[in-house]
């Protein structure tokens, strides 16, 4: 866009999304972007409530020996959580450990992804955006994982106020994640297309805002959920 | 894409900034190590039997570490909160995490209080 | 100056894409005319036009249901409605008039308005608009094809948990209540980050934050409150829909859950949304009053930060809906003080109003007789809020009919006839002529007599114990004078109410029948600078950027001091009035990817009541539609945009009108 008269530029300076005259002097996407991404916060922070609570309800059924709870799991499964005052006996620390530390890295691959990009530099755009997606995947494949091995062992979406709550919050961060994992490979199908250069590291930017915020939820839900059982 | 032709309105370094005022690569990978850590020393915590404050104090600190490094470098946010110049806008997100916190910790207050009063 | 939307994920910047058409179908329209350009527009003012249709379309069916409840209470021992209909009724005149008509219409001002009063083009995500509005109207579409399919929701319209459960309400009202709103709140949700966008980055050249005009402000309170609530009533509703529809245990009693989840989701986002309702309308009032005074809005900082307060302090107050769930004393008392709080910034409002119409020069014209009747109204129901505030006396209000006479002086009395001003006051900006004075005096009274008739007596009955939801009462109660005159004035409010339209029908007649009169850009000597522009507002609403120097900016360019200090009429309106000419002007071309996205929605609603098999075609539409959306050339960039081809130009400018 050298070569073109004032007016024109005036006409099409705002093709990084940046409106007519934008007061704050950045992009509407990205300004966009923090707000969706603020209003993500109020969801999930409703959600990991909700978890808290029926968890905790379940918990107090349990102990007082509520026979509509306490039938709808295997007796042993229930005795250890009585012994234990919680859910912890339902989780395998281990494993999900390994599944957070996955979706950590997958977030420093996403920031050199940036940084690759704002360099111009294709070839580590898309080795880690690619490197992204991967991990993203792992990720989903153990969440997969966590939820057959629960269903195996007699927690399930329907049984109790437990296994809905568990499942409704994992699930919906699952569902945030197989998102994000869509929006890295279209961005790695346009690159590999040769459409996304280095004038286009906004998008890679905020997909990579995106993919940190889902990180950071994790970041979350693992203490929360896991570590504070 | 230059900005310079856009007469007086475009108060603005946005472009720039990109270049100048993000961390470099090798500060990414020491703030990984640093959440690599934290989340093994979390791991560790969880596993040496302690119960009450002693379990959920320290894990929710090192939660909030976390938190704070990821939104914070990885984001961006730290920096652009730092650049006053119009990148006040990450306030909307920073103000919609301490909005939530509020409000999901004042349900738990009145939880609380409700058991603690009615059993 | 084009407004080009934010590039879509899929077309890098600034690369004319060699498939104008990606997927094959749904080309942009170009030179749209009739109802194909009323589908495809992305055109703000037409997008705040079809708010304000579908709101009016579902004003008439709240009101007719709202005639219905009044028709069963008329008497008492009334047999008109069963208990079942009068359960839905009930629940559907709520539900419709709070989401389906007071929130639209807050959207049509702000869609309308708040670009031409920060001076600019559109929003700032056309397309993004234009899918808000399909996706509520889709959303509320849906809600009301419950009358049809089944019956309608009947848990009131917060539906507590676990009157919503399958158990109580087996019927699948409920499910259409909860998939409706949930369709419905995407669209609020991406109209609050497109408006919030707009106004905080493309204001005109000099528009700092204290001058912008109060509605603007209001609107961006309203659209930040917005998007922290609606999430959380997301939340609920997904809840709730797992519950009825997949059978999980949120609201299960048996399994030990607690009811007060759904209470304490609902109101969170409850009660932000009341403030969301009534800030729009509060700054609609905010621009009439000033106007009609002839004098400058009264300490425009405090009105300023009292709407910011209302907003926070709107987070803070939620429970005090709950008083009588068994919050415990401590919660109770903190929310009776905070709740207490909330009405020192109205107040400073209403006396911020007075203080603007005390020794001004008033025109008592139809606006401002319903600006005046928000500031009056409003007050009384905000004195009955204040009393509901102080938790012993609430726990004797509660679900009585004194809490319908509150909100309805809050809601009706106050967002309503603000509403109802600001039609009055912009009609000849948004369509080129102004609404009949002679007969809008008639709207104004006849809706402050039916009004006060209708909703006045029901504080005394609220007082005698007469509690709201039910569905009849005895002779021997002694409520049936007081119903009578709340069944009377009713009807009167209806038909008051209908003036509105009636009004609009025939002012457009006799304009047509006279050939069209220009109404000029300035009828009322306004004050902000979407008076300094042509009326009907042109498709490119200013032909240059506006500079604003000033609070009021077009105002201050009207008027000066001379040298004795006095304020003399320096130049008209119309003198000072961009031309509109919209050469050179680059305007974003219309997209049927909005709609088709948006009709998926309801597709995979559908899909998740009745047979999970049509989620298949709605999931694929829905991913065409993104596909599709992402793919389209963000603007036509291949049109030539330079001087010399104006008349191209001209005939996209064309194809808005």
């Amino acid at each position: 866009m050298t070569d073109v008269t004032v007016d024109q530029v005036v006409d099409h300076h705002d093709d990084h999304g940046g409106g007519h005259a934008s007061s704050l002097g950045l992009s509407n996407m990205k300004l966009a972007f923090w707000l969706f991404l603020g209003s993500e916060c109020l969801l999930f922070g409703a959600l990991i409530s909700s978890y808290l609570l029926s968890k905790t309800r379940f918990i107090t059924e349990i102990i007082a020996g509520n026979p509509n709870v306490v039938s709808t799991m295997p007796a042993e499964l229930i005795q250890e959580f009585q012994e234990k005052g919680s859910v912890e006996p339902m989780f395998d620390i281990p494993f999900t450990s390994l599944s957070s530390f996955v979706l950590l890295m997958s977030s420093l691959s996403m920031v050199l992804a940036h940084s690759a990009i704002v360099k111009g530099d294709q070839r580590n755009t898309r080795l880690w955006l690619g490197t992204t997606a991967m991990l993203g995947s792992i990720f989903i494949g153990g969440q997969i994982y966590e939820f057959t091995a629960f269903y195996r062992e007699g927690l399930t979406f329907t049984n109790n106020l437990f296994g809905s709550a568990f499942f409704t919050l994992t699930g919906f961060h699952g569902i945030h994640v197989t998102g994000g994992i869509i929006m890295l490979l279209s961005l790695l199908f346009l690159s590999f297309q040769g459409k996304l250069n280095s004038s286009r590291a906004e998008t890679v930017e905020l997909v990579g805002l995106y993919w940190h915020f889902v990180d950071v939820v994790w970041v979350l839900i693992f203490t929360i959920v896991y570590l504070i059982p | 894409m230059s900005d310079t032709a856009i007469s007086e309105n475009a108060h603005d370094t946005a472009h720039d900034h990109d270049a100048h005022d993000h961390p470099q690569e090798k500060q990414y990978w020491v703030i990984f190590a640093i959440l690599a850590v934290l989340t093994a020393v979390e791991v560790a915590w969880s596993y040496l039997g302690l119960t009450g404050p002693a379990l959920v104090l320290p894990l929710i600190v090192m939660m909030l570490a976390k938190f704070f490094l990821v939104a914070g470098v990885f984001m961006h946010l730290y920096f652009d909160l730092k650049m006053l110049n119009g990148k006040y806008f990450t306030w909307a997100f920073a103000g919609a995490v301490v909005l939530a916190v509020i409000v999901y910790l004042v349900v738990f207050a009145t939880f609380h209080f409700r058991f603690a009063y009615f059993g | 100056m084009a407004i080009i939307e934010g590039e879509p994920l899929a077309l890098p910047s600034g690369t004319p894409d060699d498939r104008p058409n990606p997927l094959g179908v749904f080309a942009r329209p170009h030179n749209a005319t009739g109802f194909k350009d009323w589908l495809t527009t992305v055109d703000h003012k037409k997008i705040g036009i079809m708010y304000g249709a579908a709101a009016m379309f579902f004003l008439i069916l709240g009101g007719v249901s709202a005639l219905l409840i009044r028709i069963q209470l008329a008497t008492p021992n009334n047999t008109f409605l069963s208990a079942d209909a009068y359960n839905q009724v009930f629940t559907m005149h709520g539900t419709i008039m709070v989401f389906l008509v007071v929130m639209p219409i807050g959207a049509a001002f702000a869609n309308f308005l708040m670009p031409l009063q920060v001076g600019a083009r559109d929003v700032a995500f056309p397309r993004i608009n234009a899918f808000s509005f399909w996706v509520f109207l889709f959303g509320g579409l849906m809600l009301n094809t419950s009358w049809f399919l089944g019956g309608g929701a009947d848990g009131g319209w917060f539906n507590y948990a676990p009157n919503n459960g399958i158990a109580y309400s087996p019927s699948s009202g409920i499910d259409f209540w909860n998939i409706g709103l949930l369709i419905a709140g995407i669209g609020s949700l991406t109209g609050a980050i497109n408006l919030i966008t707009t106004v905080l980055n493309m204001r005109a050249p000099g528009m700092s934050f204290m001058k912008m005009p109060v509605f603007v402000w209001m609107t961006l309170v309203t659209q930040f409150l917005l998007l922290f609530a609606i999430p959380v009533l997301t939340v609920a509703q997904v809840l709730l829909m797992l519950d009825r529809q997949f059978d999980s245990n949120f609201f299960n009693v048996e399994q030990g859950a607690d009811p007060l989840l759904w209470q304490h989701l609902f109101w969170i986002f409850g009660h932000p949304e009341v403030y969301l309702m009534i800030l729009p309308a509060f700054g609609i009032v905010s621009e009439i009053i000033p106007t009609f005074s002839r004098k400058p809005i009264f300490g425009y900082p405090f009105m300023v930060f009292s709407g910011v307060a209302i907003g926070f302090m709107g987070w803070g107050v939620w429970a005090h809906h709950m008083f009588v769930s068994g919050l415990g004393p401590l919660s109770v008392s903190a929310f009776s003080v905070a709740t207490m709080f909330i009405a020192v910034p109205t107040g400073v409002k209403i006396l911020n109003w007075l203080a603007t119409m005390w020794g001004g020069k008033l025109t008592l014209n139809t606006a401002m007789l319903f600006s005046i009747g928000l500031v009056t109204q409003f007050t009384i129901g905000g004195l009955s809020g204040v009393s509901h505030a102080i938790a012993p006396s609430d726990t004797q209000q509660t679900d009585t009919y004194y809490i319908v006479a509150h909100f309805h002086y809050v809601l009706f009395g106050g967002a309503l006839f603000g509403f109802v001003a600001g039609m009055y006051f912009w009609w000849p900006k948004a369509f080129g002529y102004k609404l009949g004075e002679k007969l809008g005096k008639w709207n104004f009274w006849g809706m402050v007599i039916g009004f006060n008739l209708t909703f006045g007596p029901m504080h005394i009955l609220g007082l005698q114990g007469m509690p709201r939801r039910m569905q009849t009462y005895d002779d021997a109660m002694g409520l049936n004078l007081w119903n009578f005159v709340a069944s009377v004035g009713s009807f009167i409010l209806g038909v008051a109410t209908l003036l509105v339209l009636v009004n609009a029908y025939l002012s457009s007649r006799k304009w047509k029948a006279a050939g069209r009169p220009d109404v000029g850009p300035d009828p009322w000597d306004g004050r902000t600078i979407e008076w300094s522009i042509q009326s009907p507002a042109p498709n490119h609403n200013f032909d240059v950027d506006p500079v604003v120097t000033s609070l009021d900016d077009f105002w201050h360019r009207k008027y000066a001091e001379d040298e004795s200090g006095k304020i003399r009429r320096v130049a008209t309106g119309a003198q000072l009035a961009q031309p509109g000419n919209g050469e050179g002007v680059h305007l974003p071309a219309s997209s049927y990817w909005p709609i088709v996205l948006a009709a998926s929605f309801p597709i995979i609603g559908y899909g998740i009541m009745f047979t999970l098999w049509l989620t298949i075609p709605g999931g694929l539409l829905l991913v065409l539609g993104l596909y599709g959306w992402s793919l389209e050339p963000a603007d036509d960039l291949d049109l030539p945009h330079d001087h010399d081809d104006h008349a191209d130009l001209a005939g996209v400018g064309a194809s808005h009108d």
